[in-house]
Order: C-alpha cells, then structure tokens, then sequence
C-alpha cells in the first residue's frame, strides 16, 4: 500500500506536468482532505446506526444460534481432521464475520488459524486454506460500509445493493472454495 | 429494508430482555470510533486518488484498460476498485466514494461498484494475518483461489446491473 500510494502521487503529478495543466491538481489535493472530513462525518451516522444494531443482535444471542447453526455444515467443509476447538473458534469467527462484526471477527478467527495447524506444519493444511478462503471472499449478511458510503453519496435508494451484494459475494464465496476443494485434490489430498 | 431491520432487531432484543437502549448508544459509540479512525487513511488515499485523477492520468489508465473490464462485462468506471480492493480496506473505500461521486451511487458504474465492494476482502492483507497467527510459511493456493473469487463475484456484480 505504501508503494501504491506514492507512485500514484508521483506518477500522476508527473503525467500532469508533462500534459501541462498542473495548477489543476494543487485545487484537487486541498479538496480531497475537505471531502474525507465530509465522508467521515455522513459515514459516522451510519456506522452509528449499523454499530447499535449489531451491538443488539450480539447481546440477542445472534452469534451463538449462528454459531450452532454453522457447526454441522462447518465440519464437512473443513474435513475431518480439524479439532473440535478449531471447529468452534470457525464457526465464530464466521458468525462474527456474517453479522459485520469485524473486530470482534479477527481474534476468533485468528485463534482458529492457529488450532488449524497445531503440527505447526510450514506449509498450509487444507482446513486452514479453506478457512481463509471463506474469510478472504467476504461472508457478511449486510453490506452496512457500503450502505453508509451511498447513504453519504446521497443515493435515492442506500439499500439498493443488498441483494446483488449477497448473490455476488456467495458467488464469490463458492468459486473461491471450488478452486480450493480442486487445488487440494490435485496435489493428491 | 433498513428499517425492518432496525424494527426486527429491536424487537428481538427486547423480548430476549436486552437493554436495547444501552445496547444501541455502546454500538454507535463503536461506530464513532470506527468512523474517526478510518478518517486518516481516508483523507491520504483520496488525495492520491485527486492527483491521480485530477492529472487525467486516471481517466487514462481507464482508457488503456477498459477492454480488460469490458472483458469481465464490467463498466470501465470500476477498474480503480478492482485493483485496489483486495490490496486495502480504506483505500478501497475511498475509491469507491470517489467513483460514486464521479458517476453518481444509481448510476450503473456506482451499483456495480458497490456490490462489488462487498463481495470482496482486503485478500493480501487477511492471509498474511492469519497465516502469520498460524505460523505457516507456505500459502499454496490460498491466494490464487481468494482472487478467482474475487473476479467472480465481481463479474456476478456486472450481470446483475444490466
């Protein structure tokens, strides 16, 4: 990220100078911090919301049926071979992860990486792939960021985007663990 | 839809005897924070996203790539997203602001682009976490598969705005 960030300074204050309107860009970069200061305050509203609602859904009890909901389909994903602990820590950093609660998401799911591999083997056992895979291909239920940002960008309709959302990110979701279960039978698993 | 869901949330929790007030004011606290400590990685991204577009560069790059997008039956507008999603969480956030502002968030560009937002992650930087956490060296195929899911989804977004 830290080179993306200063070759596109670099790149495109050299483009301008070479297509000679960089007065243009000074304007542009004194804007930019104004706009994130405006995005960061309609934003804040959403998050609001969405933070309060999942704080409610947690204290509900939401993570734990999911989590019971989660356990049977988990094990035939994640084989076999995996700890019942491994298991658990999964299926909540998946059921964190549903619910949009991404800070509490990465702990479990971190732990969970570790019981995957407790053979502290150096090259990725299958469960752990696939774990990764699920988490690496977005699982949440409500896109809340994104509902927020065309909240701010002053959208007719914010929540226009759930469904396609859900559909493109499942999509996503089965390829990813498709070309996983395939890879792993190729190197003979 | 937002609102069945506050309504549907609310209710659950109340007959489950949260304090939903509590609960709702401790999670807005939550997202304040979250909201102020995505701001100064917001404000750097996208002021290298306004020397890059502001050069015309962008507008450029877009040019020169767009048969890629059109490719995947994507609008060339989201090429910028494509790229920086699964590389960081801000700057793709504030890619993705950047690209709402410049075709409006219900145009197709900006619906396409949001729901490919959220059917990707930030790939490099969650398997370099979690195989860290895992003291694994050796990836295989992690990456290559979070990518082709990546294209999935994002080609699935492009079919459902059509």
């Amino acid at each position: 990220m830290n080179t993306a960030l200063f070759l596109m300074i670099l790149l495109g204050f050299l483009y301008a100078l070479l297509s000679g309107d960089a007065g243009e860009i000074s304007g542009a970069i004194m804007q930019a911090g104004q706009t994130a200061a405006e995005t960061m305050i309609k934003l804040m509203g959403g998050f609001m919301l969405f933070g309060g609602i999942t704080r409610v859904l947690e204290e509900a009890g939401a993570v734990r049926s999911l989590v019971c909901l989660l356990r049977r389909p988990l094990r035939r994903v994640f084989g076999q071979e995996i700890s019942d602990d491994a298991l658990g820590a999964a299926a909540l950093n998946l059921s964190a992860n549903m619910l949009g609660m991404g800070n509490a998401a990465t702990p479990m799911g971190l732990k969970a990486a570790a019981l995957m591999n407790p053979g502290r083997a150096e090259s990725a056992p299958f469960g752990l792939c696939m774990l990764l895979v699920i988490n690496a291909t977005s699982v949440q239920l409500f896109p809340t960021t994104v509902i927020s940002l065309r909240y701010a960008a002053g959208s007719a309709n914010p929540g226009a985007i759930i469904w396609p959302t859900l559909a493109a990110s499942s999509v996503a979701t089965v390829v990813g663990m498709a070309v996983c279960f395939l890879c792993e039978r190729r190197a003979g698993g | 839809m937002i609102a069945w869901l506050l309504v549907i949330t609310v209710t659950a929790g109340y007959l489950r005897r949260v304090n939903v007030f509590s609960a709702l004011s401790d999670g807005a606290m939550e997202g304040m924070k979250t909201a102020a400590t995505v701001l100064p990685c917001l404000a750097s991204t996208l002021m290298a996203l306004s020397v890059l577009s502001s050069s015309g560069l962008l507008d450029q790059l877009c040019r020169v790539l767009s048969p890629a997008m059109r490719l995947f039956g994507l609008p060339e507008g989201v090429m910028p997203l494509f790229l920086m999603r699964p590389l960081s969480g801000s700057a793709s956030l504030a890619t993705l602001s950047q690209i709402m502002s410049q075709y409006g968030p219900d145009s197709r560009t900006g619906l396409v682009a949001c729901a490919m937002m959220g059917s990707g992650e930030t790939v490099l930087y969650t398997c370099s976490l979690y195989l860290a956490a895992a003291g694994v060296k050796k990836s295989r195929y992690i990456i290559p598969a979070s990518l082709a899911g990546w294209v999935a989804g994002c080609i699935t977004a492009g079919l459902l705005f059509r």
